[in-house]
């Protein structure tokens, strides 16, 4: 009979040759190549604080008539530890999503159930597709003071683990970074940039859920970033900024009420306009001054994003 | 049952909800303030969860988004009128239990009760755009609580405050919906159709 | 065989002997004979045991036993010495056992059976307190009394040092009666049926946590149960911040001991029996002190209507609302007693006794009292030596020639029963400030004049005026507004 034996990382395996007498004449192999003698007590397998290496198809013949006896399949692994999961609403008021990972592989298969309480309710998590641990559940009842308990238990051959998150509706709020954001000098404005972006795709409704964003911009030769948050509207003018140096421009958004802010945007960079020099004697002069101005053009997609001149973030 | 949609009358509206707005935002960050306070002063626990509590309106509701203008507002109305009921029997109950001790507490009771108040009138304001206005209040105060001991009372404070931070989160949302310009029509939908 | 004698009164005693198995269910002929009565007294019984008088020094006991056909089957004689009789008290029976929950006291009555006895026996009772499920010994107690041949109601206190909801609280008790004339053995009782006084953990939903919203003093040792229903698990319990270790006491309850309970915040310290996540019981346990004794009290009247007593309230109970420290004055001769509105925070207190008519001396005794404690001090007064008349008002100046100005003023009060001395302030420019004393009859709601001479002419002066009790100098007023005044020319 052949089948999967799951063991835990040093555990001591013996394997018998099926039916066969312990005094039996016979022939082990692993993966198809010829066990030493020292491994075997009498017809028996003996395989000592056994290693991830030791996974393998494991076969046992008669002596004589070298008919198969027995075959399994080793898997070495380990019990799963306890699950990371992380539960976030990036398209409220539609609904959340968890998403787990294990801390450490067990190299062999595991299974993952996860349980949705809300009061005395269970909701239904639906698989997504891709990626494949996580799950998203909709809102059937919104501005509820109940918490929502989420339990995923990862079991595998070798054990099983739990894990759970209590968490308010509202604590979960998270949007997704603003998009398509954009920095470009103000002509005739040494010290401005105006910055404008969208709200996240994934955002359902920012007319009832209105989003209030957060910018941060310096330039690339200081450290200390500069923060101004907005409560509406989608693009704000920089007047402040130091005429001629690039600045490094990032966006954050966070429900107008609830909730935490987003990661921060992609970042973009842009330096503000600056006055034409009067001496002009060589074209090439004019044309690095026009491109060193001017960066507010649209690079091709594929231009890696913090690339000098690149000013578009999606 | 729709408003007489009068320029007028819509501008009045969206003038109402956005003012409600800004209420409904500065009420919910002194409450959430004044949650903070009453936990530590009450010695209770933040992440106690406490089971519904017997006459506080609950925030929480199914469909949310297929609530008409007028059920927003009549169900806004109602929770505002039982929570200035709430908040004024905590007061009684802080002064009576503590007296002049804690009247940082109290105080900060007192300006939140005045908001609610503040807001049920804003409520009824805009009930008044409707041909049949704002329901009469009788019968509105919730029941008083059967005898309570003193952690429960404090516990259904921790409830009422909750409930109230909830509310004041709904709230701003179901005005927004009341102030959404209808699509296509030039004049914000009457109360008893919006989306 | 085996008979034994014992006796519950002194005056008869019950004998029982063993019979064979043959002679079981056979009647038995009984005949006994004491020294001071010579033909034997005999009847037939079933019972294995008899009820006989004491003999005055021995008695001689025969027992037949016959068959059940009436046959005799066997006969014993016993000689019964006087000595030989063992005194065993009645077994004891409880009267009553009544609880008061508010102070987790249980109040024991029971029959002394004294009238059975001659006078003047000591009698030991011992008590007996068990608790929990399997009825732990608690305590046991030497109750000592003294028989007087009336049949008295013994009553006993005994507060469990936790809550009598937590669990179920059992009483027994036995007597042991010292007589010294009695000469055979003495023995203890056998005990008394436990009486029950039954715990919330025996009651279908009597869950809750105990003590419920009572207040303790600072460095008491408090236990504190969480009463639970069938089946369900207390995961935790805290006292304030931390999670304490838990007692068991029955399937349904368990408890905590909180040691040495410092003071509570004033919206006193939450004790929290957590069930499951979202399920949880409570209490609040208000840790304070008692009242300390009032310092500095004084008392003093402004106007012989009201007298102002103030005092310091000494160290702060940190109990408030209706469990603050509450005040109230009585004064010992009227009998009058007020009680003093008074706000826990402020530093200093104040309260008003009315002045009453014909009466100068006050004895007040300031009662003090919280859940704690209580405690009081007390001031003797004789009011005409305190008086501190109110600010004097309404100053004006008349001004009738360039040296001589005529001051006016009212003072808010009643002073028809004294004199009052006032004190008039005189300053002028940069000229030295002079005061003028006037002593004038005290009036009942009065103006008050007086004459200043002597003053320079066309000069700009300023007076204010205060004034005290004459005789019985307590306290100044407080000074007047200023009033200006210009004299006039010469």
């Amino acid at each position: 009979d052949s089948h999967i034996q799951y063991e835990r990382v040093g555990a001591d395996v013996t394997m018998k040759c099926g039916s066969m007498d312990w005094d039996a004449a016979v022939t082990w192999t692993a993966n198809g190549t010829d066990i030493d003698e020292s491994h075997l007590n009498g017809s028996y397998l003996i395989l000592k604080n056994v290693d991830l290496t030791q996974s393998g198809q494991y076969s046992c013949y008669e002596g004589s008539s070298w008919h198969l006896k027995y075959q399994t399949y080793l898997r070495v692994g380990t019990p799963p530890k306890e699950p990371v999961l992380m539960c976030r609403s990036n398209n409220y008021p539609k609904g959340f999503y968890c998403s787990w990972h294990l801390p450490t592989p067990t190299y062999i298969p595991n299974s993952f159930n996860i349980s949705v309480i809300h009061g005395t309710r269970e909701m239904v998590c639906e698989k997504d597709a891709f990626p494949k641990n996580r799950c998203h559940i909709r809102y059937l009842q919104l501005f509820s003071t109940v918490k929502y308990k989420v339990t995923l238990t990862v079991t595998n051959a070798l054990g099983k683990n739990s894990t759970t998150l209590t968490f308010d509706e509202v604590a979960i709020v998270k949007p997704d970074p603003p998009e398509s954001v954009v920095a470009k000098p103000v002509p005739n404005n040494p010290r401005r940039l105006e910055v404008s972006w969208q709200n996240p795709s994934s955002w359902p409704d920012p007319e009832s859920f209105p989003l209030k964003f957060f910018l941060r911009y310096r330039p690339l030769i200081l450290d200390q970033w500069q923060h101004v948050e907005l409560s509406d509207g989608t693009s704000h003018t920089i007047t402040d900024a130091y005429a001629g140096k690039e600045y490094i421009i990032q966006v954050a958004a966070k429900d107008n009420d609830i909730g935490t802010w987003s990661d921060w945007s992609v970042a973009v960079h842009a330096t503000p306009w600056t006055e034409e020099p009067k001496h002009l004697t060589t074209e090439a002069q004019v044309t690095e001054t026009t491109s060193a101005s001017t960066s507010s053009f649209m690079p091709p997609p594929t231009t890696k994003i913090c690339d000098k001149g690149a000013v578009v973030g999606s | 049952m729709a408003a007489s949609d009068s320029p007028s009358a819509a501008l009045r509206r969206r003038d109402l909800c956005s003012r409600g707005i800004r209420l409904a935002g500065k009420m919910r960050s002194d409450v959430v303030d004044l949650l903070d306070t009453y936990v530590e002063r009450q010695g209770l626990d933040a992440s106690a969860s406490v089971v519904a509590v017997e006459g506080v309106p609950a925030a929480a509701v199914e469909r949310w988004d297929e609530q008409t203008g007028t059920q927003r507002l009549l169900e806004n109305l109602a929770a505002y009128r039982a929570f200035r009921a709430l908040l004024a029997q905590m007061l009684e109950e802080q002064r009576e239990q503590l007296g002049e001790a804690d009247a940082a507490l109290g105080r900060a009771l007192a300006a939140v009760l005045l908001q609610v108040s503040a807001f049920a009138y804003h409520l009824e304001e805009l009930l008044r755009l409707e041909s049949h206005g704002p329901p009469s209040e009788e019968g509105a105060s919730p029941p008083p609580p059967s005898h309570l001991s003193l952690f429960e009372k404090k516990l259904r404070g921790l409830g009422v405050l909750r409930e109230l931070a909830q509310w004041a989160v709904r709230s701003a949302r179901d005005l927004r919906q009341i102030a959404k310009p209808s699509l296509g029509s030039s004049s914000a939908p009457s109360l008893a159709e919006s989306p | 065989q085996n008979l034994k004698c014992i006796t519950h009164n002194l005056h008869k005693m019950i004998c029982t002997w063993d019979v064979s198995s043959k002679g079981r269910h056979g009647q038995t002929d009984f005949c006994y004979t004491t020294n001071d009565l010579p033909p034997p007294v005999c009847f037939k019984t079933k019972e294995k045991r008899v009820e006989i008088l004491v003999p005055e020094s021995s008695t001689t006991v025969t027992v037949t036993t016959n068959s059940v056909s009436g046959t005799a089957i066997a006969t014993k004689e016993f000689e019964i010495h006087k000595k030989d009789v063992s005194f065993v008290p009645l077994t004891p029976r409880i009267f009553s056992l009544t609880p008061d929950f508010a102070t987790s006291t249980l109040n024991l009555k029971w029959s002394d059976n004294g009238s059975v006895f001659p006078y003047g026996l000591d009698a030991i009772w011992q008590i007996q307190i068990l608790r929990k499920e399997a009825m732990e010994k608690v305590t046991q107690v030497n109750y000592y009394s003294k028989l007087t041949h009336e049949d008295i109601i013994l009553s006993w206190n005994w507060t469990s040092d936790m809550p009598l909801e937590c669990t179920s609280h059992y009483v027994k008790l036995r007597c042991y009666i010292n007589v010294t004339q009695f000469a055979g053995p003495k023995d203890w009782s056998d005990w008394s049926p436990v009486e029950e006084i039954p715990g919330k953990d025996s009651e279908p939903n009597g869950s809750g946590v105990f003590p419920q919203d009572t207040v303790v003093a600072v460095g008491s040792d408090v236990t504190i149960c969480c009463v639970h229903e069938e089946g369900q698990q207390i995961q935790r319990m805290t006292y304030g911040p931390e999670i304490y270790p838990m007692i068991h006491l029955s399937r349904r309850s368990s408890a905590i001991r909180v040691l040495n309970a410092s003071a509570s915040d004033s919206s006193g310290t939450n004790a929290v029996c957590i069930l499951s996540e979202d399920e949880m019981e409570g209490t609040v346990l208000f840790v304070g002190y008692a009242p300390d004794i009032p310092q500095n009290l004084s008392c003093e009247t402004s106007n012989f209507l009201i007298v102002k007593c103030t005092w310091k309230p000494g160290r702060p109970s940190g109990l408030y609302g209706k469990r603050r420290t509450k005040y109230s004055l009585f004064e010992r001769v009227s009998g009058k007693n007020v009680s003093c509105e008074d706000n826990e925070m402020s530093r200093e207190h104040v309260c008003g006794f009315p002045v009453l008519a014909d009466q100068k001396t006050y004895d007040f005794i300031l009662g003090v009292s919280n859940p704690i404690g209580q405690t009081e001090s007390s001031l003797l007064v004789d009011l005409i030596e305190r008086v501190r008349p109110k600010t004097p008002e309404k100053v004006t100046v008349l001004g009738n020639s360039s040296t001589s100005v005529r001051l006016h003023w009212f003072i808010n009060g009643s002073f028809a029963e004294i004199r009052l001395l006032c004190q008039i302030e005189i300053s002028s420019g940069h000229s030295e400030r002079k005061l003028h004393n006037v002593s004038v009859p005290g009036g009942k709601f009065s103006t008050y004049t007086a004459q200043l001479n002597t003053l320079h002419p066309y000069t700009k002066y300023q007076f204010r005026v205060r004034c005290s009790a004459a005789d019985h100098f307590w306290k100044w007023s407080g000074w007047s507004r200023i009033e200006e005044h210009t004299t006039l020319e010469a």
